[in-house]
């Protein structure tokens, strides 16, 4: 099929005010009269709070209000950006201030002053006594007999999700071989380039505030800070300007409750804005989960059962856990058809900062797992691991465990065949043992790992989007949408759906760049690679709508049915019955000056407020070459082949650049990133970015992005997603790679050279 | 203690009233509202508050306002003109190398100091020379496509 602008890697919208600096985020507003936020944090990981003297604090000169869980509305609420669904678990268990600290960096107390040098002395001021608890840092510790509880749940499990498919014990007495092995992944931080927690509270003398805020998901934050202030959600107003990045972390609340309470408390605007150590210590991060997966597989490499444990280490407060937990088994039985699964999935709270979205959602947690596993089974087997995968993976026309919706399309043998091709896989995987492919100290090694992803969380979670269209008297249009991009390109692509349904140029759409929740209609957000599926089916039904009364009035100028009208180019053209005649045609701008001030006096406006008709599923195949020093156990990845199907690609320099990112983050999470906590002291030890190490430029290895386009049905123009599912694989394939280079199987994240280098030692014992 | 100084910044004088231990990056931003220059970490890690003093790249934020008095220091907002923008904005827009484009500012103040100095890198000299400045969202790879870009014109 062929479209004017779907498919055109066009210049995003809003590149031009970010190249240039002057497009305004969060934290680079200022209002008259405004203050400056700050919250004092539990220096300890799990204590009760006997007192707090605020007095000196509230006596220093520019202090305008201190607040403590005293002042606080005593309403339990939940962070996560849910709205309220079938899937959505969410455990009430979190005050806006504490008065038990259940994580190092729990907030006890906030303050409002006239600047920022004011405000951290009056922190300073604050005097608290603790009653200091043991501090469980882990979940054997958490789960261990007698172990203090963090809330009031046994022995701190607060949530168990079991799934049944079939006869586990059956399917396993079935096998020829049985596989059981138990994987680690650690905790690593999104680390968006804009820390993650920054709002600004604006109220206002009709009891209404206005909150600015660096957010993924404007309506839920408005109805779930509402909920914590004890508000009606009208009076909430919620703005996102551009956002900086956030890769999940802003998937729900981060700070608003707190510097709405500040700004109200004072009636003065209070900008609240969290450090880079803040956005580590206290906002949420990907979950460690310990998995043990057991396979029972037949000699031809048929899957006769598979079961998953796993324990989610959720962290300090449930936010997000126990709906993760669905998802986290909805990834694992989806991946893989065997007649026979199990999933227990628990959700176990531990003194550590709560964990929350990250790019992937479990995804790459339970990929790593699987998808190492699978290697094991393939070697076992003799067969080659390509083809294990596409034995058993679900195709188009068979049901998608995960939503229980029949797959529309599946690009994922073509992943394979192309990807394959790219790395060399045949040449590269036989030379495996091979001198030639050891250089000294140094080997090498290919290894691949594949993933599905959603586009959106149906049937679990709504999905529902609004978008208007307004043509302008000179048939230029306005695009109306909670625009909740964070930076992958949404805004954009919505712009060309918009502009390929309407008929009219890229540069006549404009869409509202910030979202503000007065504005546009309910919109669930930026989560779940849901942008382009399911708010770009809105954006196109929205179009669809306006387009059909440009014809109507067009077909009454022209003296024409619709029927026999097309829009092209910005002009509506009547079909040329005999070729001697000249075409004839209307531009919009002359049909909507007549709708707007001819006999109608109506402008032209498209409204729709929709779910989307499915969730397609992706697929990917990351194949990667890595080169491992036996005398450093330094890994180093030389090449990533990422192909994915991404159903049709709207923009593909966004599709690939959301691609090549996430491959930088799962590179990080095989390699480098974890977030560490002494475990008697509960302290942090790397909230910083010298110490939790992110890949710079010269870390990065080639990427070779493959388009896969397995077009579906449902999808705008055929689109199915791509924001997530870029990172889900690396990790996997890169365990995979160092395999195949040195014969170690690591079960834990991440493989830093301390820890290939003792397994090194370990196997030459 | 504030100090009354005098700063040179995008060819323009300012007199400002700071604390003696204020970062020129808190200048830039709070008493100059110079907002495109951002603050990523405060601690001269990540590089999104890079700025030029005298034409070599610095972290802003860990340099103090007064330590840049006497300097000629250029911010993203003396990059390109009111509409027009740099060449290395130019490819870099048209790349698609801006995503959340936080880090960007620092990316193109880097770019300039790098093909100023060297007007034609070779794509590892690129790497090195943006290495400082950290992304979270491209992979870096647009970004280098984009600078080589510029460097082969």
């Amino acid at each position: 099929m062929s479209y004017s602008v779907v498919g055109q890697s066009v210049p995003r919208v809003d590149a031009r005010e970010k190249v240039s600096g002057s497009a305004l985020y969060t934290g680079d507003m200022m209002l008259p009269h405004m203050l400056i936020g700050k919250v004092l944090r539990s220096p300890f990981a799990h204590a009760k709070i006997i007192s707090i003297d605020t007095s000196k604090a509230k006596e220093l000169p520019g202090v305008k209000v201190v607040l403590t869980y005293e002042d606080t509305p005593k309403i339990l609420w939940n962070s996560a950006g849910f709205p309220p669904s079938p899937g959505a678990i969410l455990v009430e268990d979190q005050y806006i201030l504490t008065n038990k600290a259940r994580y190092v960096g729990d907030g006890i107390a906030a303050v409002a002053a006239v600047d920022e040098a004011t405000a951290v002395q009056a922190l300073e001021l604050i005097e608290v006594e603790y009653e200091v608890l043991p501090a469980l840092m882990n979940i054997e510790r958490a789960m261990s007999d007698g172990a203090v509880l963090i809330h009031e749940a046994e022995k701190n499990i607060y949530g168990h999700t079991p799934v049944v498919i079939g006869d586990i014990d059956a399917g396993f007495a079935d096998a020829d071989f049985v596989f059981e092995d138990t994987y680690y992944v650690p905790k690593v931080n999104q680390v968006s380039l804009e820390p993650c927690g920054v709002s600004m509270a604006a109220p206002d003398k009709d009891g209404r505030i206005t909150i600015w805020t660096s957010t993924q998901m404007p309506h839920l934050v408005r109805s779930i800070t509402a909920h914590a202030l004890g508000l009606k959600t009208g009076q909430i107003r919620i703005i996102k300007p551009p956002v900086g990045g956030a890769f999940g972390s802003r998937l729900g609340v981060v700070n608003e409750p707190i510097a709405a309470l500040l700004a109200m408390k004072v009636g003065q605007p209070v900008m609240l804005k969290y450090t880079r150590e803040e956005a580590f210590l206290a906002t949420e991060s990907r979950h460690p989960i310990t998995m043990t997966i057991k396979t029972g597989v037949k000699k031809d490499g048929t899957f006769t059962a598979r079961q998953l444990t796993s324990y989610i280490d959720g962290g300090a407060y449930a936010t997000h856990t126990p709906s993760l937990a669905g998802p986290v088994a909805g990834w694992f039985l989806a991946m893989y058809k065997s007649p026979n699964i199990k999933v227990d999935n628990y959700s176990v709270y531990t003194n550590s900062t709560q964990c929350g979205a990250f790019r992937g959602y479990g995804n790459p947690q339970v990929v790593f797992a699987v998808e190492s596993q699978i290697d094991d089974i393939a070697e076992r087997l003799g067969i080659d691991p390509l083809e294990l995968r596409l034995k058993n993976h679900p195709c188009a026309g068979e049901v998608w465990l995960w939503s229980g919706w029949v797959i529309e399309s599946c690009g994922f043998e073509e992943c394979i065949a192309s990807g394959a091709k790219a790395i060399e896989w045949t040449k590269k995987r036989s030379k495996i043992g091979n001198e030639s492919s050891h250089q000294g100290s140094k080997k090498r090694g290919v290894g691949m790992g594949y993933m599905m992803h959603v586009s959106g969380a149906r049937p679990m979670l709504h999905e529902t989007s609004a978008a208007m269209i307004k043509i302008n008297e000179d048939g230029t249009a306005n695009l109306i949408y909670s625009n909740s991009d964070c930076g992958q390109g949404a805004g954009t692509s919505l712009s060309q759906i918009a502009a390929e349904e309407l008929g009219i140029p890229f540069e006549d759409v404009m869409i509202t760049k910030t979202a503000d929740t007065d504005v546009a209609g309910f919109d669930i957000g930026s989560h779940a690679s849901r942008q382009t599926y399911s708010g770009g089916n809105s954006v196109k039904n929205a179009a669809a709508k306006a387009k059909q009364k440009i014809l109507e009035m067009a077909a009454e100028m022209m003296e024409t049915p619709v029927s026999e009208l097309v829009v092209k180019g910005g002009r509506v053209w009547a079909s040329n019955k005999s070729s001697e005649e000249p075409a004839k045609s209307v531009s919009i701008a002359e049909i909507s000056h007549r709708a707007h001030f001819g006999s109608h006096g109506n402008q032209i406006i498209g409204v729709v407020s929709e779910e989307p008709p499915g969730n397609p599923p992706v697929y990917a195949a990351q194949f990667v070459e890595v080169e491992v020093d036996t005398e450093t156990g330094i890994v180093e990845v030389l090449r990533v082949v990422a192909a994915h199907d991404v159903g049709t690609a709207i923009n593909p320099a966004i599709v690939e650049g959301q691609i090549e990112g996430a491959i930088q983050q799962g590179i990080g999470y095989a390699l480098t990133e974890e977030y560490c906590y002494d475990q008697e002291s509960g302290k942090p030890l790397n909230p910083n970015l010298s110490d939790y190490k992110i890949l710079t430029s010269v870390d990065m290895p080639q990427i070779e992005t493959i388009l896969v386009e397995a077009a579906c049905d449902t999808g705008p123009f055929g689109a199915k997603s791509v924001g997530e599912s870029g990172l889900v694989a690396t990790a996997a394939a890169i365990a995979n790679a160092v395999y195949n280079a040195i014969g170690i199987r690591f079960k834990e994240l991440p493989m830093t050279p301390e820890r290939v280098l003792a397994a090194l030692q370990n196997k030459n014992k | 203690m504030k100090m009354s100084i005098s700063l040179l910044i995008n060819g323009e004088t300012y007199q400002v009233n700071v604390p003696h231990k204020k970062t020129l990056l808190d200048v830039l931003r709070e008493d100059l509202a110079l907002t495109g220059t951002k603050k990523g970490c405060d601690s001269g890690e990540c590089g999104a508050c890079t700025v030029l003093m005298d034409g070599k790249p610095v972290n802003s934020c860990i340099v103090l306002a007064v330590d840049a008095v006497g300097k000629q220091i250029t911010t993203i907002e003396g990059i390109g003109g009111i509409t027009e923008l740099d060449p290395i904005q130019e490819a870099l827009v048209a790349h698609g190398a801006i995503q959340c484009g936080y880090c960007t500012p620092g990316i193109v103040m880097t770019a300039k100091a790098l093909l100023d100095s060297n007007p034609h890198p070779t794509e590892s000299q690129v790497r090195e020379g943006i290495t400082g400045n950290l992304c979270r969202c491209t992979g870096y790879v647009k970004i280098v496509e984009a600078i080589m870009d510029v460097s082969r014109r």
